[in-house]
């Protein structure tokens, strides 16, 4: 469908190649994560958490369609959004690598959605504001979902961290776990700095600071211990460098696409 | 179909009381959840929903297995739609069953333990793309043609429950028969997987309403309690006269030699399924009973903690409200 | 070629009916954004709900169905992103209807803001939320999600009705 019969995007052409990857990124972070949490569907903990989670990976696979849609117009080569999901391999995969990696348990899960959430909100919510159009009206759209999903990951956060010696000591665990993967989502390259630039996106070293306040106050108030560890140890995902986790779950994603190139499903 | 073979339980109530229940039914009132009912019917009704509410859970998992491998981001999109719906679905008929005095976590123990079933259909297989083509237009044309009618049930929550989750349903099934239609009209390789997923899932499928069960009396009381509306043949016959043309209108064929026309009941006639296999499948022995019990189980289980510590979270909330005022 | 006024589209439109919950129309919900006759060619923007909810694409093909059988030949749908949907678009008559359905309707101004207060978390607060069968406030929320995106589960602490609640957004 037309997006609105407006123009195209409105962009320096020697801006196009960053934006494109740029937007890969956000995609791409969707992409991954939603596909990490429909790995849950039918095996969640309660019945709540099965329909929770298959709602929140139905959030995120609509919120990547739209970036990676918004991608390939952009790239201008003729690609569309599936084409861009089911026909890239590992390294020209954009995400971080934290939600790449592989679920554990479901309090594990719930902190890495929650981390992410955190980040993704604050991100968001500068690019609703964003004054290239076209990326500010999907940020606000997708910015109502991600206000669910962080009210969400907080409160179970919360609740879990503060619950039984047991939940309580696997949240530690899952935080511990996840904490060093944190930084790559605010770790500037030059595809960032192009962005912010440009005025497309807001400055990175901003939103770490808004993250930061939240997931202290989050983490306190979960009785949870912020490790003292660096957070930014892996990194790398954002160019392509990636875990040796993404290349079995694209396997599976991409396999019928693969397996049958050129079919109509 | 999701309520295979519900035997109904004998009441001791007082006669009178039970012929005044009757003559409600009769007149088509609905029965709600505070009122008096027979012992017998509220066993029952229990028996039913909580059946219809296991296969909503267990049904998550053969679908569940594709939404990984999912051909295209709106086919992914679909999928989890449908699952997060069959969840819902759940969760909305196991409060139903609340309403007559069972918790849930009495209906899951009951699950695990074997106690209570679900529906057959769950212990097959998923092995290709098109066997989510093949439940949506089957299984869930199927469970549909049982739930319509159930629509009209006599116990109020269950009969508002139906009118919700039929809507719902014939909306995903619409979407089951799209990728049927996509699959069979597709390269050689789709459409033999489409024909391939229709061989498996037919029988399967008729087996779904249960044997014949015209001279059950189990059958007889269900049907004047309006807990059961139709006989299990003559859904099954109306099940087959709705999905033949549909399978030829894709270009497929029905495996069944003996699949013909009869114009003088003006239905088809058709091949009963194996119902020594159907037995089988309920007592344990399908392709998938052990794995589908077994990944419910396993998350029950692994969920435990994660149960405990919301619970005890709760309390501590309430004892620090209590201390606050 | 059938040229007729906005007016009489909006009304065609609203013959349309939502395919997940059809007691309510597409435009009741507040889905359809602008209806414009762009020289001969008839344009439609609509906006999806949820960024994830399947129905979009199955509303599409409805609208298209509806005015192609009305006799509409040049059609254009466009997908609309901003102004996001909200529940506050939902009309006055399709809350009522949603009632009688046996959802409750959203309460307006709830919608998550991603900064859910420490302060309502300890108060344990919750939304007061009205069965809509018997109209009582004594409701529990059972999950905060349902079976589609837009509704989570209720029940009635005094007729013991399970209910959906279609959530504000």
């Amino acid at each position: 469908m037309a997006l609105d019969g407006r123009d195209p995007v409105q962009i320096d052409d020697a801006l196009r190649p960053a934006l494109f990857d740029w937007l890969c990124r956000l995609g791409d972070n969707a992409l991954i994560l939603g596909h990490r949490t429909s790995e849950w569907c039918g095996h969640g903990p309660a019945l709540e958490e099965d329909i929770a989670l298959a709602n929140t990976a139905l959030d995120l696979i609509g919120h990547c369609q739209m970036w990676l849609g918004l991608a390939a117009e952009v790239e201008g080569q003729g690609r569309t959004a599936d084409q861009l999901a089911y026909l890239r391999d590992a390294m020209a995969f954009r995400n971080v690598k934290l939600v790449e990696l592989p679920n554990g348990d479901i309090g594990q899960t719930i902190m890495r959605e929650f981390l992410f959430d955190a980040f993704h909100f604050e991100l968001l919510t500068a690019l609703s504001t964003s004054p290239n159009t076209r990326v500010a009206e999907i940020a606000a759209k997708a910015l109502k979902e991600v206000a669910y999903q962080l009210d969400r990951a907080s409160d179970l956060v919360v609740r879990l961290g503060d619950g039984t010696e047991e939940s309580h000591a696997r949240m530690q665990a899952a935080l511990d776990h996840l904490w060093p993967y944190t930084g790559e989502m605010f770790t500037a390259d030059a595809v960032d700095t192009a962005m912010t630039e440009a005025g497309i996106a807001p400055d990175l070293s901003d939103l770490h600071t808004r993250w930061t306040a939240t997931v202290k106050d989050i983490l306190d108030e979960a009785t949870l211990t912020l490790p003292e560890r660096r957070f930014d140890v892996h990194t790398g995902g954002k160019q392509g460098r990636h875990t040796e986790h993404l290349g079995y779950l694209l396997a599976e994603m991409q396999f019928l696409q693969r397996a049958y190139p050129g079919a109509e499903w | 179909m999701y309520a295979q073979m519900i035997k109904s339980e004998s009441s001791n109530d007082d006669p009178q009381a039970l012929a005044e229940f009757q003559a409600r039914i009769d007149r088509g009132e609905r029965i709600e959840p505070k009122e008096w009912m027979p012992e017998g019917y509220r066993k029952t009704l229990i028996r039913q929903i909580g059946q219809h509410a296991h296969s909503e859970i267990v049904g998550q998992l053969p679908e569940g297995n594709w939404i990984t491998r999912a051909p295209t981001l709106e086919r992914k999109q679909i999928l989890l739609a449908k699952v997060q719906d069959e969840a819902g679905h759940g969760l909305y008929l196991y409060s139903a069953c609340e309403t007559l005095g069972v918790t849930r976590d009495e209906l899951f123990e009951k699950l695990h333990s074997g106690a209570m079933k679900y529906s057959s259909i769950f212990n097959y297989p998923t092995l290709t793309w098109a066997d989510m083509g093949a439940i949506g237009w089957l299984v869930d044309g199927a469970a549909i043609m049982n739930q319509v009618p159930l629509q009209r049930t006599s116990y109020g929550p269950y009969a508002r429950a139906m009118v919700r989750i039929c809507k719902e349903e014939s909306f995903h099934q619409r979407q089951g028969y799209s990728i049927m239609m996509k699959m069979a009209q597709g390269t050689p390789a789709q459409k033999e997987m489409a024909q391939d997923a229709l061989n498996r899932f037919w029988y399967p499928s008729l087996m779904m309403f249960g044997p014949s069960d015209a001279e059950s009396v189990h059958s007889t009381q269900n049907m004047a309690w309006k807990i059961k509306i139709n006989t299990n043949d003559e859904l099954r016959q109306r099940f087959v006269n709705e999905t033949v043309p549909q399978a030829e209108y894709l270009g497929l064929t029905v495996p069944d030699e003996h699949l013909r026309w009869n114009d003088d009941k003006q239905g088809y006639d058709f091949s009963e399924p194996d119902w020594d296999e159907f037995f089988e499948v309920l007592k344990g022995n399908g392709p998938c009973n052990e794995e589908r019990l077994g990944a419910r189980r396993k998350a029950w289980d692994d969920g435990q903690w994660f149960r405990e510590g919301l619970s005890a979270y709760a309390d501590k909330q309430a004892a620090r409200r209590t201390a606050a005022e | 070629m059938v040229t007729a006024s906005t007016d009489q589209i909006w009304e065609w439109l609203a013959e349309v009916p939502d395919p997940e919950i059809p007691v309510v129309s597409v435009t009741e919900l507040g889905i359809i954004r602008d209806v414009r006759w762009d020289d001969d060619t008839l344009r439609v923007a609509v906006t999806p709900t949820y960024s994830g909810c399947p129905a979009t694409a199955v509303i599409d093909m409805m609208v298209e169905d509806k005015l192609r059988e009305k006799g509409i030949e040049k059609l254009a749908l466009e997908r609309r992103l901003s102004p996001p949907w909200t529940t506050d678009w939902i009309t006055d008559s399709a809350r009522d209807k949603l009632r009688a359905y046996g959802i409750a309707p959203p309460v307006n101004g709830t919608a998550s803001d991603g900064r859910m207060s420490r302060a309502a978390r300890l108060a344990g607060s919750n939304l007061t939320i009205e069965c809509p069968r018997c109209g009582s406030t004594h409701t529990d929320k059972v999950s905060q999600f349902g079976s589609t995106p837009c509704k989570a589960a209720y029940v009635c602490r005094d007729c013991l009705e399970p209910f959906d609640y279609f959530k504000c957004h």
